[in-house]
């Protein structure tokens, strides 16, 4: 074996529950992957936390473990860390770097009405034009001026707001950055100019200082400290790239770029994502523009309702056996849907089980059953929830649609590695479709963005050209044409019971 | 079947096992007022309903049950009827000093836990646990050659089918993630705990191999290194944030020494604790 074969790349995703590390060949084939997770915590109903020692211990764990088992006796030699990040997190520190409680995570909802306040406002609208982060309680502006309203004591003690991706690197490099791309997901950095936001600092109540420093994706100045190259085993120059979000990565790492492409995501909530060099400029705010480099934006819109839904559908009503476990009840489940014709015979689901956002960026939506006759059995219920948190996904693409033209998917997270999923999301769309594993995505992503960065290939056009996926599924125009006819009815539901929706919300309280 | 209560201390019938405080059946025909009191118990008590409908209040909430129901009080909780009175119908009870059980020192500790965390003290449905009181019964007053080994025998086995029908309750198997939820908050707020894998996979209602499996393939890590995870976690904390001796950082995060925490802390993070707690308080 050659030196130049045993050179391995190493990407490390904290997601959000888990960490996954791929290495890499130089040539973007997987030598060896390990994932370990972490948990959220709520101790209020809308609080998502995790413990930032507990990420970093996590991460430190399975590093080592993949180095120790796969990678140094392998005969490889690690040239390169690249990381990814979920986006959205929040985590304040003190002005020795160390953690003010929890991090603040993705789901946390506790700054809803700071979010309510803002977003009808003509500031709401400016910040958001700017930032390209639509106005939600996901948002870390948000997050940060609910901490300013209603935690002073932690908010006047903090010397930085990291992410947590922001604090790992720090841990193990002694720097405190952020990259363009998570930094683009944070509601503070303008998406125009690549410096933070004054306006959203201004209504955050904080200055640039408070933040990390900000940092191309393909940032490479940082070191693995001295006691982690031992304890490691990794040479002093192994060079740390600051990577972007995972959103982003995972884009990249499907190879959607440019026109005609979309790449949808489902796992337990979901995405659709289209990427070009403009802006998607949406009066009604209803998408994010997140950055992936400077020349590129990765634009769509996210989903509460995904595989969650089908999860608590298979929890509640799933076959009960006496071992139980989810993903046969799941399977079985799917087998059940498929015995019943494209459009569940007129039975029609509101997936909006825990408020939605695009494109209704409605907190309140909840869901319904709709349109039920006496011929309508179980299996009838379990198509219904399908199709209906796929109508849903369907609204965002066709809502991106009036931006950009899509010819093809590419799907990928764990709910649309079912087969009868992934033929659904192709009728429904009438578009062929690709199927690629997430994590797998993103981990190719976070490989493509660092050969890219050793000149391995020359742009990160011509790296996602490397990504060859075989077209899987393709449309059957009858299902689609059944589909649209109540995809009408759906959409039209989803905004009539607008005010029922409100009225509802505030009786569950 | 007729109503007798049998007392430690009174019943001759019980000189034998002094685990057993009490052992009791009731059969009430018409319904008696004032004569079941809200009242404070010593021991783990066990109500097995056989007949009627019975509001009772256990620990301050009040709980119906009906036939094929088993109450459990705890030590120190409160337990009476509502509005103090007894409704018709028939029951059986018995009241156990836990800690004079026959069962292994592990095996106590571990039921002992899984009751003390349950939050929901009426077991529906629960026809074996009648059928062993009854059987209890029946040897303690035949008397039979061998009822002294059987009674407790079947003592024992009650505690046990009690805590494996609570674990059942209280953790769902159709939601691995929010039952390793609640085991993870247990870890956390007993940390100093020496716990063993039996212990963790006992909480949660499973085997230790189904344990041990689900746990590994649901955080990639066997159930030992996700508690060493935790362990450092906090002991990074404390030592970022207080000075507090290492010793006690050790002892507090379950570690058995401070060789112990500080071997497995440099492993894990390349640092000995105290040059991590120098790193981080001096520099930055």
């Amino acid at each position: 074996m050659n030196q130049q074969h045993s050179d391995c790349i190493l990407t490390i995703d904290m997601g959000t529950g888990a960490v996954r590390i791929f290495a890499f060949d130089l040539n973007g084939a997987v030598i060896g992957s390990m994932k370990g997770s972490y948990p959220t915590f709520h101790r209020e109903p809308d609080y998502s936390e995790q413990d930032p020692e507990q990420v970093f211990i996590t991460v430190l764990y399975v590093l080592k473990n993949l180095l120790n088992e796969r990678i140094h006796p392998g005969g490889h030699k690690v040239i390169a860390i690249c990381f990814s990040g979920a986006m959205h997190s929040v985590l304040p520190v003190d002005k020795k770097g160390i953690p003010l409680g929890n991090a603040i995570t993705w789901s946390d909802n506790r700054g809803k009405r700071e979010a309510q306040a803002l977003k009808g406002t003509a500031s709401g609208k400016a910040i958001y034009d700017a930032t390209g982060t639509p106005i939600h309680p996901m948002s870390p502006l948000i997050k940060i001026s609910w901490m300013k309203h209603h935690d002073k004591e932690r908010f006047d003690h903090t010397a930085r707001f990291l992410s947590l991706k922001s604090y790992i690197i720090q841990q193990l490099t002694g720097e405190h950055i952020i990259d363009y791309s998570l930094a683009s997901a944070t509601g503070l950095f303008n998406i125009h100019t690549f410096t933070w936001e004054q306006a959203a600092l201004d209504h955050a109540g904080i200055g640039a200082g408070k933040l990390p420093d900000l940092v191309p994706v393909f940032y490479s100045k940082p070191r693995l400290r001295r006691e982690y190259q031992t304890s490691l085993g990794l040479a002093p120059d192994t060079k740390i790239i600051a990577g972007a979000s995972d959103g982003a990565l995972a884009t990249l790492g499907a190879g959607v770029w440019g026109e005609g492409k979309a790449t949808i995501t489902i796992e337990q909530s979901g995405a659709v994502r289209v990427v070009g060099n403009k802006v998607l400029k949406d009066q009604q705010q209803r998408f994010f523009n997140y950055v992936l480099t400077e020349n590129y934006y990765v634009s769509g819109g996210p989903t509460n309702n995904g595989g969650v839904i089908f999860e608590w559908f298979a929890k509640e009503f799933g076959a009960f056996r006496k071992a139980f476990d989810l993903d046969d009840s799941m399977d079985q489940l799917i087998l059940e849907a498929s015995r019943i014709p494209a459009g569940s015979d007129g039975m029609l689901f509101l997936p909006y089980l825990l408020g939605e956002r695009a494109p209704i960026w409605n907190a309140n939506a909840r869901g319904v059953y709709f349109g039920l006759n006496m011929q309508h059995s179980r299996q009838h219920f379990i198509r219904a929830t399908i199709e209906g948190i796929l109508y849903e996904i369907y609204s965002i693409g066709k809502t991106l649609e009036e931006h950009r033209a899509i010819h093809t998917l590419s799907i990928n997270g764990s709910f649309t590695a079912y087969p009868f999923w992934a033929q659904m999301i192709s009728d429904i769309f009438d578009k062929p479709v690709q199927v690629k594993d997430n994590s797998d995505s993103i981990g190719l992503g976070a490989f493509l963005l660092t050969a890219t960065e050793m000149g391995i290939y020359k742009s990160l056009e011509e790296a996602a050209r490397v990504v060859d996926i075989p077209t899987m599924y393709r449309p059957d125009k009858n299902d689609h044409e059944v589909y649209m006819r109540y995809y009408k009815v759906f959409e039209r539901l989803s905004s009539k019971l607008l005010e029922d929706f409100e009225e509802i919300a505030g009786l569950q309280g | 079947m007729n109503s007798y209560l049998l007392q430690q201390g009174r019943s001759k019938e019980l000189e034998l096992f002094p685990h057993i405080i009490e052992f009791g059946s009731k059969k009430i025909q018409t319904i008696q007022f004032n004569s079941f009191p809200v009242e404070k118990t010593a021991w783990l008590r066990a109500y097995y309903v056989l007949d009627g409908r019975y509001d009772w209040i256990i620990d301050g909430m009040s709980r119906i049950l009906y036939p094929g129901d088993l109450a459990l009080i705890l030590p120190e909780q409160s337990f009476g009827g509502a509005r103090e009175l007894l409704d018709i119908g028939a029951f059986f009870w018995i009241a156990l000093d836990m800690n004079r059980s026959y069962l292994s020192t592990l095996e106590s500790r571990s039921i002992q836990k899984i009751l003390l965390l349950n939050d929901s003290p009426v077991i529906a449905g629960f026809k074996e646990g009648g059928h062993i009181l009854q059987l209890i019964g029946r040897e303690l007053s035949g008397q039979e050659i061998g009822f002294q080994t059987r009674i407790n025998h079947l003592t024992d086995t009650l505690l046990i089918l009690i805590a494996r029908q609570l674990t059942k309750q209280n953790n769902s198997q159709r939601d691995f993630p929010r039952t390793f939820m609640k085991l993870e908050q247990e870890l956390r707020d007993n940390l100093s705990h020496q716990w063993t894998v039996e212990e963790m996979a006992a909480l949660v209602g499973l085997g230790t191999t189904a344990f041990t499996e689900k746990v590994k393939s649901f955080t990639g890590f066997s159930p030992i290194s996700y508690l060493i995870n935790i362990r450092i976690s906090e002991a990074i904390k404390l030592l970022k944030r207080t000075d507090i001796n290492l010793t006690d950082v050790a002892l507090d995060t379950g570690f058995y020494s401070s060789q112990h925490f500080s071997t497995t802390f440099k492993k894990l993070t390349g640092y000995t604790p105290s040059q991590f707690r120098k790193n981080n308080t001096d520099n930055l």
